[in-house]
């Protein structure tokens, strides 16, 4: 019914991925001692100093091919490479998007112009995306945005609001989903993806700022800005098959139960070597579920490895709208756990990582299950899968 | 590209029609009086599907062990009511690794719980004696496979059932778990043999577990396919059920468990074949079995409870399929250690191994 085809008991990494773990592990080690990074969980921090330097070892764009800045190496290796990241709890927020979804959107759709444009400086790390999908009033029911593109000569004028765009006061550039056919009832016709420089006269970037006070969310209003024709994503008209086809791995991957992970290790380093019985049963579970969900996750990355290429052998999108679903609710009892096998009042400003890793992914915890799909979202795609159209 | 490869699809495939041809409600309604299906059994053993996993020169068919999880599974979810598990991956595996003969007929295995059976050599033969609580299958069995502790080393006997006291017992539909007592039981030396390389307690528990994840997997898609097929049909306030959001968010939930016990189960009988070419220690099994067995008990109590809401009070009779798999779930979670138990077990050897190792036991293969 889900997973058809499969093959659970053959995953296993290849002895390159293996390398590449211990070379990730000790980069990261390194950097830890060295104190560049305080690691934050809930949320990846943003620091372009950290990603020119895993620039510099190739992690970023590491898929792609070489003519663009990539490596060519595999998915899987790429996954290693995350899931290390997010155990360090490492600021990857100035490659993210770029390395998650522009890089490979582009290589799929984009024109030789703008792969060549973006892919090396992405790579190189040089130049950072944003995602510029939510509007005021277009959560979850993403095909509803209104910012507008009108045809003038030699490009479009965008004219909107988008919000929750992370980290845009920082990047360089976004993709913009907008309309450049008016909605005539075919609401998945006529979206397109734009890219659109953040420094482009017209453009202007607030922050929104989280319940903490944190700074990485913004709204980015967008007043008769001119984006000339080479700077539109694949073909105008055709943005939601585009932004759709990549779901499988957006929802798919490590970030999806493993922004916690962090504080899982310090409640495992705390609570000691000899528990009580009720805390080995409660981390007992949390492994499993953790074990199951990262054999999940990489089952996703190692079946649609050759895809790519062909444009997708297998669909899996329900799947990596179910690791996501299980994931974020998974995040969610480490931090259950961590507050129930120990007494501690959550400090932001602890000096104790376990302490301030409680306090983080509290406040955090909300958002894991709003962005990128909605738990009810998702749930009601996985039940369409589930039972067909029902009249 | 990470499929199965072509021998195991075809393998799931033949699997699935037998099934479908062979089993049904009344079938298995008769089995819960008979305790199972002599049919079912002779049609399985005619295709061979006992021994999937056993080597070609002891009289298998020379797969490997998610091949015969891969059956176990569809057997899963039909209810299959046979000893196919105990046959082949437990009985059959530790004849096999012993150097010993693998009977045809339905094999029991044993034993399943703390018990200790004791064996002690009177010149040419063996003597067994022990008792054992609700064993599989041993009423049916035509040999029961049993470890017995010769002082320091432990012994693989096949007994026959007609020297053994054997009082019927049940599970919660009507399996058989029978307790087995053996007073001085002569075995002649042929019969038995020094437990071969990897044949113990630990790993027939370890085997025990992984059986009863895979086949749950199984229950679990099957109650899950009653489930969407029900609320595809049923028609309250004038709508089909399926059609409410309430019920569409119960299902999705019951799809993210089933998956995910499928993934544990399936992925574990992998670690397990690694273990037995020497790519995964020891370590990792005990991983990965306690993995298997707790995501699955939960994903039963999950989706068992799901399933029943959605069915209604249809669901609760014994008219209706879908007792067939919730019973089976309630009653295999509890077998070969449940969740809480194998949790602890989890948490200690985490814990046992300190924080900084827990990523590094996360990710080895």
């Amino acid at each position: 019914m889900f997973f058809e085809n499969v093959d659970f008991s053959g995953l296993e990494l290849p002895p390159a991925a293996l390398r590449l773990r211990e070379e990730v592990r000790a980069f990261l080690k390194a950097e830890v001692a060295a104190g560049t990074f305080i690691p934050h969980l809930g949320h990846t921090e943003f620091d372009a100093d950290f990603t020119r330097r895993v620039a510099e070892r190739g992690w970023i764009g590491m898929t792609w091919p070489r003519a663009y800045g990539g490596q060519e190496r595999s998915y899987l290796e790429r996954f290693v490479v995350t899931e290390e990241m997010l155990a360090a709890a490492a600021p990857c927020a100035a490659h993210w998007f770029g390395d998650r979804q522009t890089g490979p959107s582009l290589l799929r759709y984009g024109s030789e112009h703008l792969k060549n444009k973006y892919l090396p400086v992405i790579a190189r790390g040089e130049c950072y995306f944003a995602l510029g999908m939510s509007e005021p009033n277009s959560g979850s029911d993403l095909a509803s945005v209104r910012t507008r593109a009108e045809r003038v000569p030699g490009g479009w004028r965008v004219t909107g609001q988008k919000v929750w765009t992370s980290w845009a006061h920082k990047a360089h550039a976004f993709f913009v989903l907008c309309r450049t056919v008016p909605d005539i009832g075919k609401r998945h016709d006529g979206l397109s993806q734009l890219i659109v420089e953040l420094d482009a006269p017209g453009v202007t970037v607030r922050p929104i700022r989280f319940m903490n006070g944190h700074h990485h969310f913004n709204e980015v209003f967008l007043d008769n800005v001119f984006i000339p024709d080479d700077m539109v994503v694949g073909e105008a008209g055709q943005g939601w098959k585009q932004i759709t086809s990549e779901l499988a791995f957006e929802r798919s991957g490590p970030e999806r139960y493993m922004t916690t992970f962090a504080l899982l290790v310090e409640l495992t380093r705390r609570l000691g070597q000899a528990p009580d019985e009720r805390a080995q049963e409660m981390v007992g579970r949390l492994t499993a579920r953790l074990w199951t969900l990262r054999r999940m996750s990489l089952a996703i990355a190692l079946t649609l490895e050759p895809a790519s290429a062909d444009g997708g052998a297998i669909d899996l999108a329900t799947e990596a709208a179910l690791v996501k679903d299980m994931g974020t609710f998974y995040e969610r009892e480490i931090t259950d756990a961590a507050r129930l096998l120990t007494v501690v009042e959550p400090t932001p400003d602890a000096t104790d990582s376990f302490e301030r890793y409680l306090a983080e992914t509290i406040v955090f915890a909300p958002i894991s299950t709003i962005r990128g799909g909605t738990t009810q979202v998702l749930r009601t795609l996985i039940a369409r899968r589930l039972l067909g159209s029902l009249k | 590209m990470n499929v199965p490869d072509e021998a195991r699809l075809m393998l799931v495939e033949s699997a699935t029609r037998l099934f479908t041809d062979h089993v049904d409600q009344k079938m298995l309604d008769a089995a819960k009086h008979d305790g199972w299906s002599q049919k079912l059994w002779q049609v399985l053993e005619q295709a061979e599907l006992p021994r999937v996993s056993i080597p070609e020169e002891l009289g298998g068919a020379g797969g490997t062990l998610s091949d015969a999880a891969a059956v176990l599974r569809v057997a899963g979810r039909y209810c299959a009511p046979v000893p196919l598990a105990e046959t082949g991956m437990l009985a059959g595996w530790m004849l096999a690794c012993s150097g010993l003969a693998v009977p045809r007929g339905p094999l029991a295995v044993g034993p399943v719980h703390d018990e200790t059976l004791t064996a002690r050599k009177d010149g040419g033969r063996w003597i067994i004696s022990g008792k054992l609580a609700r064993v599989p299958w041993a009423r049916m069995a035509g040999r029961l496979v049993l470890l017995a502790r010769d002082g320091d080393r432990d012994l693989v006997a096949s007994v026959d059932p007609a020297q053994c006291k054997i009082t019927p017992g049940r599970n919660l539909d009507d399996e058989p778990r029978d307790e087995v007592v053996l007073e001085d039981v002569v075995l002649p030396d042929a019969d038995a043999a020094p437990a071969g390389a990897g044949v113990t307690r630990e790993m027939l528990c370890y085997r025990g577990a992984l059986a009863r994840s895979i086949a749950m997997a199984g229950a679990l898609e099957r109650a899950l396919e009653l489930s969407v097929a029900y609320a595809q049909q049923r028609v309250q306030f004038g709508r089909k059920i399926g059609q409410f959001q309430a019920i569409q968010q119960e299902l999705a939930r019951f799809a993210g468990e089933v998956a995910a016990a499928v993934a544990a189960a399936l992925s574990t009988a992998g670690v397990l074949e690694r273990h037995a070419v020497g790519k995964a220690g020891h370590e990792d099994v005990m991983l990965a079995v306690a993995t298997a067995k707790i995501r699955v008990a939960q994903a039963a109590h999950e989706g068992a409870l799901i399933a029943h809401q959605v069915h209604g009070a249809i669901g609760v009779t014994d008219e209706y399929a879908l007792h067939h798999s919730t019973l089976r779930l309630w009653a295999w979670r509890e077998e070969f250690g449940n969740e809480a138990k194998w949790a602890m077990a989890l948490g200690r050897a985490i814990h046992a191994r300190g924080a900084g190792e827990l990523w590094a036991t996360l990710t080895k293969n």
